[in-house]
């Protein structure tokens, strides 16, 4: 008895700051200001309108879909082809590359984005989706290499020769063998860098400036610093980009759970 | 396997490396490369050999960082990994309903940036939820501007940090917890023992090795900190939070102090490199490594 | 371990190469005619962006961008980096000053003195207007418009109901701090999270007390802020605060939630410039509010009518070959009908044909008339002087008024920051 009211204490903590911030955004800023606990009188969605339409958050969140999506499929293609190579295969430089990708690991942001600030400057796509699209997939491909060569150090090698026997090549044993088994891996991969890629803020806050690029976060930095005193505009916005997550949680719950489970004890 | 051509395996790591060298690799040479050098991004670049290795050694704001990051680092080893592992030590007890598990995981999902908005307001000092509610049980003195006070703005980031991440810890340990074998923890029920010393005694020190992984986790992961900061007080206030990355930031967008700040990137990763070694060290001393 | 380190070899190295020529070759006329800003907010956008139609439409060759980048990146870095990328600017904007000055002399400032005595931009300007905007005769910008960097605005009905004028002296400001606090009033908000905000005031304010000329030295880089002099004009700041006269977040909110306070009566007075006038009338139009310039200082050498303020306008890229057009762009910006639009978006342009016609608020039109026959005028650290010296400043100056430093320790800190 006593550990639900615990368990539903703390979920009230965590959850709160949401509901007040979904109650307020219903509200008028003045009362907001005078009564932020008293509930709202109306259930007006119009601000969250109004949000969506001045806030540009449908522009955003387009451009965090595109990048997401574009980012996501390139490390689990690039990733699961690196890990293919790393585990199924002996070669030399093999175990310089994987250290070098262990070392991806470990290597905080801060070691290379100046000079990857000023790179992408020189090549001229800074205020591009490609300026984004390119550090996330190389920054998800550590982690991505190294669960997906998990996955396919499991497998027995009889698996391959048998395969080898049948008359197939690297490239169809790679894509008919080896990626249907490694799938409950590229979800686990997929789950990891979409969030990543969709929550990333300092790379997009410096690469791009161009308001119709933003993605979500940076996106709503911008709103927020130029409707500062609009409360109740502020929390429809911030109430329209979280609800949908809440919802995906729900929903997947079950593969985001797994996912997780499935990476951390790897 | 043998490949059926031998160049077939550099093929298939070709790209990966490929966009990995250009993206990380290369800038992380050509940071240690400026950070020997005075540059303001597109001018002249002068070479100055270890100058800026001895001004950031030097730099009162740079030290102090990083004494603010290590309090962070320790706040958020109570708040994320302790937390979490009582989470999950509560919910393991008592599986929990989805909405337990939504309401604790949910800030994970969030982008920091909302709720680096979301918690300044919670913390306005004038109808935040925090003042506001400490106002409604009579608890008026206790009010303070938690942003702007310096004696209270990195506990009230950190807070904000714990409340995020503490679920997803707590996902981690949930998960070891349920790989635990049963029969050990109802052989210790039978005999007698109580949740808490179940808990104590059998749970924690099977997943030890998980724990162990956290706290690294949430190590590296503090010293890159960022995106919490700097929405919410970007180092104020007078720079009681700022923190290595803020100033780093700071230092090379806004001052356009390129070589400086690669130089303080440089110290940077070193400590968390030199974090990360010795932790593996200790770690492959006190057990048995698994082949990668 | 060969094959990764020739490839990291060789890429660095190309990737040096392409570092090393970063200067790029004289550009041709693409018929793009690029602006540059930083973001004036939706009002004055939609001017900006129908006159480029405007224009457009009357040079069906000519191509107009407007790049609206973020304020803050725009004055410390986002300037630069267009400046010295592809596509520069032909137009952009800067702050009158050592801004300027520094503009002139990397190049980038082209000698528009022409375009004003036979050019499409004659007639438009008083010839007095060009004063801040020509620099050893050569007029380098397009007057845009002047901001009175900070005044003291207060609530009228507040302050009455409360028993206290506007205060015309220093020891009456700290009078009226008292006597606002004991009812529970803040005296004077601030947001000045940003550092600017009350930066700018106090700046003004100790400008009073040390002389404009010894600000404009030592701001200008000459000679240490730890003396006597600037001691004692920190020491003023410190009996503000002593006074609680500054809302005690001030340092935790930024300058439009401080405006908030004002508007919402819970405090009294408001320290801030110009731009506070259309804004308040949108977000409190009840709001009955005047203001006063800051108060004399005791002993101050400083002239005790000096205004801070800087003028703001439009500068021709010297490294364009359109000029002709952004001449002719600035000229098309400020014909009457496109200045009266300006006035409705609650910003006053230097033109001439700005008086004429429609109603600007009173409040506005004694601003411009107190700046324009200012015996003194201050420049705003930030925007006058060089950012890094002004962010010291402002970091000393809001840790003295926020009870974090002494006046001492304070300027000792600047010194240290700056090398000095």
């Amino acid at each position: 008895m006593l550990v639900s009211a615990a368990l539903g204490l703390l979920a009230l903590f965590f959850f709160f700051p949401m509901i007040w911030m979904v109650l307020s955004s219903f509200k008028t800023n003045a009362s907001i200001f005078s009564t932020p606990f008293a509930p709202p009188t109306s259930v007006d969605f119009a601000r969250w309108s109004e949000a969506w339409e001045v806030g540009n958050i449908g522009q955003y969140a387009i451009n965090s879909t595109i990048t997401t999506l574009v980012s996501v499929t390139a490390i689990l293609l690039l990733g699961a082809g690196a890990a293919f190579a790393f585990s199924r295969y002996r070669f030399r430089g093999r175990g310089a590359f994987m250290a070098l990708f262990a070392l991806g690991l470990l290597l905080p942001l801060q070691s290379y984005f100046i000079a990857q600030s000023t790179l992408f400057t020189q090549l001229d796509i800074t205020d591009t989706r490609l300026a984004l699209i390119i550090p996330y997939t190389a920054m998800g491909l550590p982690l991505a290499v190294y669960l997906l060569k998990v996955y396919l150090d499991a497998l027995p090698e009889e698996l391959f020769d048998a395969a080898r026997i049948d008359g197939a090549g690297d490239w169809r044993v790679f894509r008919e063998l080896a990626l249907p088994l490694l799938r409950p891996g590229l979800a686990t991969v997929a789950i990891f860098s979409a969030l990543s890629a969709w929550n990333e803020f300092l790379l997009a806050l410096l690469y791009i400036q161009d308001d119709a690029l933003k993605t979500i976060p940076t996106g709503l930095l911008a709103f927020s610093t130029r409707y500062v005193t609009d409360y109740s505009l502020l929390f429809a916005a911030l109430s329209i980009v979280t609800i949908p997550m809440i919802v995906i949680y729900v929903v997947f719950n079950r593969q985001i759970v797994e996912g997780i489970t499935a990476g951390s004890v790897k | 396997m043998k490949p059926t051509r031998a160049i077939s395996p550099y093929l298939f790591l070709a790209p990966a490396l490929a966009v990995f060298g250009l993206a990380v690799l290369l800038p992380m040479v050509l940071t240690i490369g400026y950070s020997f050098t005075e540059w303001n991004g597109f001018g002249a670049m002068t070479f100055v050999g270890l100058d800026n290795y001895a001004t950031a050694i030097g730099d009162p704001t740079f030290r102090d960082s990083f004494i603010h990051v290590v309090l962070y680092i320790v706040a958020t080893l109570f708040l994320e990994v302790l937390v979490g592992l009582g989470l999950a030590g509560l919910v393991h007890m008592r599986p929990g309903r989805l909405w337990f598990r939504v309401a604790i995981f949910t800030p994970v999902m969030l982008p920091m940036v909302v709720v680096a908005v979301l918690w300044s307001f919670v913390y306005n000092p004038d109808f935040g939820l925090v003042n506001a509610g400490l106002a409604a049980v009579g608890l008026e003195e206790l009010q303070r501007v938690w942003l702007g006070d310096t004696s209270t703005a990195l506990l009230a980031v950190s807070l904000v940090s714990g409340w995020v991440f503490a679920g997803f810890y707590m996902m981690i340990f949930y998960a070891a917890f349920r790989q635990i074998p049963s029969e050990a923890v109802e052989a210790a029920r039978l005999d007698g023992a109580g949740e808490w010393a179940l808990f104590s005694r059998i749970k924690v020190p099977m997943i030890r090795s998980v724990v162990w992984v956290t706290v690294l986790l949430c190590v590296t992961g503090g010293f890159q900190g960022f995106d919490l900061f700097f929405v919410l007080t970007n180092g104020g206030p007078y720079g009681a939070t700022e923190i290595p990355t803020t100033y780093l930031v700071k230092t090379v967008f806004r001052n356009g102090d390129v070589g400086y700040g690669s130089a303080m990137a440089v110290i940077l990763t070193a400590i968390v490199l030199g974090v990360g070694l010795v932790y593996a060290r200790i770690q492959a001393r006190g057990r048995r490594v698994d082949p990668a | 371990m060969k094959n990764a380190k020739r490839l990291v070899a060789l890429a660095t190295v190309a990737m040096l190469a392409i570092a090393g020529c970063g200067g790029s070759s004289t550009p041709e006329n693409d018929h793009v005619l690029r602006i540059a800003m930083g973001s004036p907010g939706e009002a004055q956008i939609r001017v900006w962006d129908d006159v480029a139609k405007q224009y457009m439409a009357a040079h069906s060759e000519t191509k107009v961008e407007i790049n609206y980048q973020q304020d803050d990146l725009y004055e410390t870095i986002g300037l630069q980096n267009l400046l010295n990328g592809k596509n520069a600017p032909d137009i952009y904007f800067e702050w009158t000053g050592a801004r300027l000055a520094q503009r002139v002399k990397d190049g980038f400032a082209a000698d528009i003195t022409d375009q004003f005595k036979t050019g499409p931009l004659a007639g438009i300007w008083d010839d007095a207007v060009l004063g801040p905007y020509t620099l050893d005769g050569k007029t380098r910008m397009v007057p845009y418009a002047a901001d009175v960097t900070n005044v003291l605005w207060y609530n009228k009905k507040l302050l009455a109901d409360n028993g206290v004028t506007p205060p015309a002296t220093w020891e009456e400001l700290l009078a009226t701090c008292d006597a606002l606090n004991a009812k529970g009033i803040i005296p004077i908000a601030s947001g000045n999270k940003d550092l600017w905000a009350a930066g700018n005031w106090l700046a003004h304010q100790t400008s009073r007390v040390v002389g404009e000329d010894a600000y404009a030295t030592v701001l200008g880089g000459t000679g240490k802020f730890s003396t006597p002099e600037w001691e004692k004009a920190f020491g003023y700041i410190k009996e503000l605060a002593d006074h609680k006269c500054v809302n005690e977040s001030a340092n935790a909110i930024d300058d439009n939630a401080g405006a908030q306070l004002f508007f919402q009566a819970k405090a009294a007075m408001h320290a801030i410039g110009s731009w506070l006038v259309s804004w308040a009338i949108d977000e409190a139009p009840d709001l009955d509010f005047d203001y006063v310039n800051i108060p004399p200082m005791p002993d101050g050498k400083g002239n005790a009518g000096s205004v801070i303020g800087v003028a703001t306008g439009y500068v021709i890229n010297a490294k364009s070959p359109k000029q002709k057009e952004a001449a002719e762009f600035m000229a098309l910006l400020n014909s009457p009908e496109n200045v009266q639009a300006f006035i409705a978006a609650e910003v006053t342009p230097l033109a001439k044909s700005a008086s004429a016609g429609a109603e600007i608020d009173a409040r506005t039109t004694e601003l411009n008339k107190m700046l324009n026959e200012a015996p003194a005028i201050v420049l705003p650290p930030d925007t006058g002087y060089d950012l890094k010296m002004a962010d010291a400043l402002y970091q000393g100056l809001a840790a003295v008024l926020g009870g974090q430093a002494t006046p001492a320790e304070a300027l000792a800190e600047i010194d240290r920051k700056l090398g000095r």
